[in-house]
């Protein structure tokens, strides 16, 4: 059993390593490739870890299963928003690796104040899309002002964002609007704490 | 220490597990797998929906081909890029009884004119919500794009994929059916 831990502790960090360059496989032409699967009961004799780390080296590639990383949509596009002053809301996407927004399908609407003008969305990186031709895309984190008039500190404020984007693995998720309701701090306050649209799990933050 | 070793190893014999019976049920690949081997696709080919010209059609109509039916955007880039692939298997394989059938979560009118862009070569309805939601029945559970369902001669539905379905394996998997 000493040689367990060592084992143990090569089967999970490939497991990690496999796990993300299976997403990066699944981009090349998917396929199958019957020989491990066929060979893999006949091997029911050898050591444990070392099956397990020699089927899952001859499996995932092949396998490369989205399925086990494709994350729901409001979690591959996490929303979340703070009063960042008495008439300013600061808007946040945290998008997850391996993922990427439009910026040009970004939309906001505010209810409980009015947006003063337009929010200036920052730049994203150029994509030359085969259809859509040059789009830009944002991927980690993408931070918008929103100027707000008619906004009063301690009133709640409900920001909606659409959103739309994709997974590099060649997978689309359908737009999406994710709402939060956050207060304004008073004249020179701090900050108000961020407001998660999808709370459940904290991992994108902090 | 030692059970969280233990159930380290389960764990990775479990993954091992799962994805070997992923392999063997044809359901692998970057495609979803909802398990359970073969299941009807009765509530498929019972939906109504309207073409690009407006008029109603029921998938139904297919039945007793090997019907590929591909849930679609616009908006969805590498639906697109998969698209021109489809157009060539239908003219390739549709004397076998190959019969592709889009489904776009789209508007109509941006479903004509991609339609017209790439000279597709089969049916696409228009869905909205509700066909995503009859995706999802269908085991698309992110409901994401394209998701791709094979139904054989029999009404029985033999792969469910998301994500592209690359044009080897999907002239591996008609392949055997027609």
């Amino acid at each position: 059993m000493d040689s367990l831990p060592t084992s143990n502790g090569s089967v999970r960090k490939r497991q990690f390593a496999d796990g993300a360059a299976a997403v990066t496989a699944a981009e090349r032409p998917a396929g199958r490739r019957p020989g491990p699967v066929a060979a893999a009961p006949g091997r029911a004799q050898a050591p444990v870890p070392t099956l397990a780390l020699a089927l899952l080296l001859a499996v995932w590639p092949a396998a490369a299963p989205a399925q086990v990383k494709l994350l729901e949509n409001e979690r591959a596009f996490a929303f979340a928003g703070r009063g960042l002053d008495d008439r300013t809301v600061e808007a946040r996407f945290v998008v997850a690796d391996g993922y990427y927004l439009y910026r040009d399908k970004l939309r906001f609407s505010v209810d409980g104040a009015v947006l003063a003008a337009a929010p200036t969305l920052p730049p994203g990186k150029v994509k030359d899309d085969e259809f859509f031709g040059k789009v830009e895309t944002y991927r980690g984190m993408v931070l918008v002002k929103l100027p707000l008039d008619a906004a009063a500190p301690g009133r709640p404020v409900t920001i909606r964002a659409e959103s739309q984007g994709c997974a590099d693995v060649g997978v689309c998720y359908p737009p999406q609007v994710q709402q939060i309701t956050v207060t304004l701090p008073v004249a020179g306050g701090k900050p108000s704490v961020p407001v998660e649209a999808a709370p459940e799990k904290k991992r994108w933050f902090n | 220490m030692f059970s969280r070793r233990l159930l380290l190893v389960l764990g990775a014999l479990a993954s091992v597990a799962a994805l070997l019976a992923g392999l063997y049920f044809g359901r692998a690949g970057l495609g979803f797998d909802g398990g359970g081997g073969r299941r009807d696709a009765a509530t498929l080919l019972a939906i109504t929906l309207p073409d690009t010209a407006g008029a109603p059609q029921t998938l139904g109509q297919w039945r007793g081909k090997v019907l590929v039916v591909n849930f679609w955007a616009t908006w969805c880039s590498p639906c697109r890029e998969e698209m021109p692939e489809f157009v060539r298997a239908q003219a390739d394989l549709g004397a076998r009884g190959l019969q592709f059938v889009g489904i776009a979560i789209d508007s109509p009118d941006k479903v004509r004119a991609f339609v017209d862009e790439i000279g597709l070569n089969y049916p696409s309805l228009v869905g909205g919500h509700g066909a995503m939601e009859l995706s999802k029945t269908l085991g698309n559970r992110l409901m994401a794009l394209p998701f791709t369902v094979v139904i054989d001669r029999q009404g029985a539905i033999v792969h469910t994929q998301l994500g592209p379905l690359r044009d080897a394996q999907l002239r591996s998997i008609v392949g055997q059916l027609l």
